[in-house]
């Protein structure tokens, strides 16, 4: 079934049928074709209000939309264009979600320079008010969290458990989190780096600090990675603070 | 020499003009067509004034009084110029009532009409009771202090206002391509009100451009949207549509900073009403022999002069709003101005 106006049609909607056959009648070939109309039929306004409401994301309303934010942009103007400060604040006064969720990918992408911030001449907090944008939709599900985030979620989880950071383990335990196959010894299941499918670079990244260190803190680290040191009565102490991180919300 | 001096139009523009006429010891005459003085804001029964926000009782009021208690002055209600002849400073003219004066010098203060929103069918107005213009408005706000739908007399959850309604508009032909300069400012303090009194309603302003301009850009613009909420979607209202299914109004328009299409549901549509010059600015430019705008056909002053009231007629001022879009504070100012002109024109001994 030939169609005309393809650009029309999100090629991720379109159902294709090699061979489909009803009632003995031959109707393969391209299906769900229906161009859907792109007509605005309301605002989400409790959306907005939330944003608006919020003590960090009150400065939205300042907006009248000059752009020099984006125009002092270094991630519009260097990296995507499609990340733009200026329009995500339209968007989100107006509560049009799923405009602000057709550009999901780009929108964590902000790299804190506050640029937008120091320059914006209605004295919008832009990078505050964007994170208040993101943290908002987050919240509603609207948007996938930011990879980076689950960095620090691991990063906040070893901590609590040890009461302190041990790097080796970190490092190690993140790599293999990502997927890698990491070698370890058979007695206290500690990751041996420098064997294995450990990938080249980062045995290199190990190497490197090695080659440099003086013998009794090489000892010292190597102790530490199979023996991993914990603070004193911690056991006591994380299950307090894990109770209160998680009344607050703050664990999520 | 003649030494009076005849004003036209007993609107804010005319009844400055006669005040200070009046005040200068100088014998006035002034011409009202309607029962009434005051003009547009106290026949309309404005409720706020921009850009002082003050009532039209008190700006206006105490100019009506002295111009009646003046005995210099004679208010001349229900009476028009029929016809002038002369030269200047002995101009002959003719009156609705029959009477004939000679006067020195004429103050022409015949004011605007604002446009009639029929012409733009495609807005629904008079199809739709909740299709209302800012007059109305400014009715509902000074005469029944309370904000309602027409339909049912019921609180609205949305208010739209559309700009620009009769302003910039070549559809209209070419009498209609200016800015009606108070439009914005107006919106921006009537939405402040809305939000001020009923913290619910939510209300968008649908503009092109916001011509808010000189000092009124905070009041008129930046405090309605930072202090009281006020919501600006850019983008011109094309047709307005009723949906029996809820009872509300959808705006079309597109959306020009999302780029997309849009039919968003309002309970209350406020058409923001443009300006043109009155029937009595067109009818006393033919008397007088004065020049207009050839497009908007409003009075355009002297090619010589620097001054926007001096005429192109030696003796004969122009005042406020029948040059074009004015707002009200300008239009005293003007007749002010006028009244000086005119006094020194026909060379009045003043009394100071």
């Amino acid at each position: 079934m030939a169609i005309h106006e393809r650009s029309l049609v999100e090629p991720e909607r379109i159902l294709r049928k090699e061979r489909l056959v009803v009632d003995g009648v031959d109707v393969s070939g391209d299906w769900n074709l229906i161009i859907l109309p792109r007509v605005i039929d309301d605002y989400d306004l409790d959306f907005a209000k939330e944003i608006i409401n919020s003590p960090d994301g009150k400065t939205i309303t300042q907006c009248y939309q000059c752009s020099y934010c984006t125009a002092s942009c270094p991630v519009h103007n260097y990296w995507d264009e499609r990340y733009n400060p200026r329009h995500f604040i339209y968007l989100a006064r107006l509560g049009l979600i799923d405009e602000l969720q057709k550009r999901a990918d780009v929108m964590w992408r902000c790299v804190s320079c506050h640029k937008c911030t120091h320059r914006c001449p209605k004295g919008v907090l832009v990078e505050e008010v964007l994170k208040v944008i993101l943290r908002t939709m987050a919240k509603k599900g609207l948007i996938d969290e930011y990879p980076s985030k689950k960095f620090d979620k691991f990063f906040t989880e070893s901590v609590l458990e040890y009461g302190r950071i041990e790097d080796g383990e970190l490092l190690f335990g993140w790599i293999e989190k990502q997927g890698y196959k990491v070698f370890k010894d058979p007695i206290l299941r500690k990751p041996i780096p420098f064997i294995g499918e450990t990938p080249e670079w980062l045995k290199q990244l190990t190497m490197k600090p090695l080659k440099s260190m003086n013998i009794s803190f090489l000892v010292l680290n190597a102790k530490h990675m199979l023996f991993h040191p914990r603070t004193k009565n911690w056991n006591k102490f994380k299950h307090v603070l894990r109770k209160v991180m998680q009344e607050e919300g703050a664990l999520n | 020499m003649a030494r009076n001096v005849l004003v036209i139009g007993g609107g804010p523009a005319g009844l400055a003009a006669a005040r200070a006429l009046g005040r200068l010891g100088v014998s006035t005459i002034l011409l009202e067509k309607d029962g009434q003085l005051g003009g547009n804001p106290i026949k309309n029964h404005y409720h706020t004034l921009i850009p002082r926000k003050l009532k039209p009782s008190q700006v206006i009021g105490p100019y009506i009084r002295e111009v009646e208690q003046n005995p210099n002055v004679k208010v001349l209600l229900n009476t028009e110029l029929t016809a002038c002849e002369g030269e200047p400073g002995e101009y002959r003219v003719t009156l609705s009532n029959g009477e004939k004066h000679e006067v020195g010098a004429i103050v022409v203060a015949t004011g605007f009409e604002h446009f009639d929103p029929r012409r733009k069918g495609e807005l629904g107005y008079g199809l739709y009771p909740d299709v209302i213009t800012n007059l109305e408005l400014e009715r509902m706000f000074s005469q029944e202090g309370r904000l309602y739908r027409p339909s049912n007399g019921q609180l609205p959850k949305r208010v739209a206002f559309v700009f620009c309604v009769g302003s910039r508009d070549r559809q209209l032909g070419v009498t209609n391509v200016h800015c009606c300069r108070y439009g914005c400012a107006l919106s921006g303090l009537q939405g402040s009100e809305i939000r001020e009194h009923y913290p619910d309603v939510d209300v968008f302003c649908y503009y092109m451009d916001v011509r808010t301009y000189g000092t009124w850009e905070y009041p008129f613009y930046w405090a309605p949207q930072e202090k009281y909420g006020v919501r600006y979607v850019r983008g011109r209202i094309a047709e307005i549509t009723y949906s029996p299914a809820d009872g509300r109004l959808r705006v079309k328009h597109e959306d020009t900073i999302v780029q997309r299409p849009a039919e968003v549901p309002m309970d209350l549509v406020v058409l923001v009403l443009g300006m043109e010059p009155s029937p009595g600015t067109k009818k006393v430019a033919k008397i007088l022999g004065l020049a207009q705008d050839p497009d908007s056909q409003f009075l355009v002053p002297s090619d010589e002069s620097g001054s926007n009231i001096v005429s192109n007629k030696p003796g004969i001022f122009i005042a406020g709003a029948c040059k074009g879009p004015i707002d009200i504070e300008s239009s005293f100012s003007e007749g002010e101005a006028c009244a000086a002109e005119a006094a020194a024109f026909i060379g009045a001994k003043v009394a100071v």
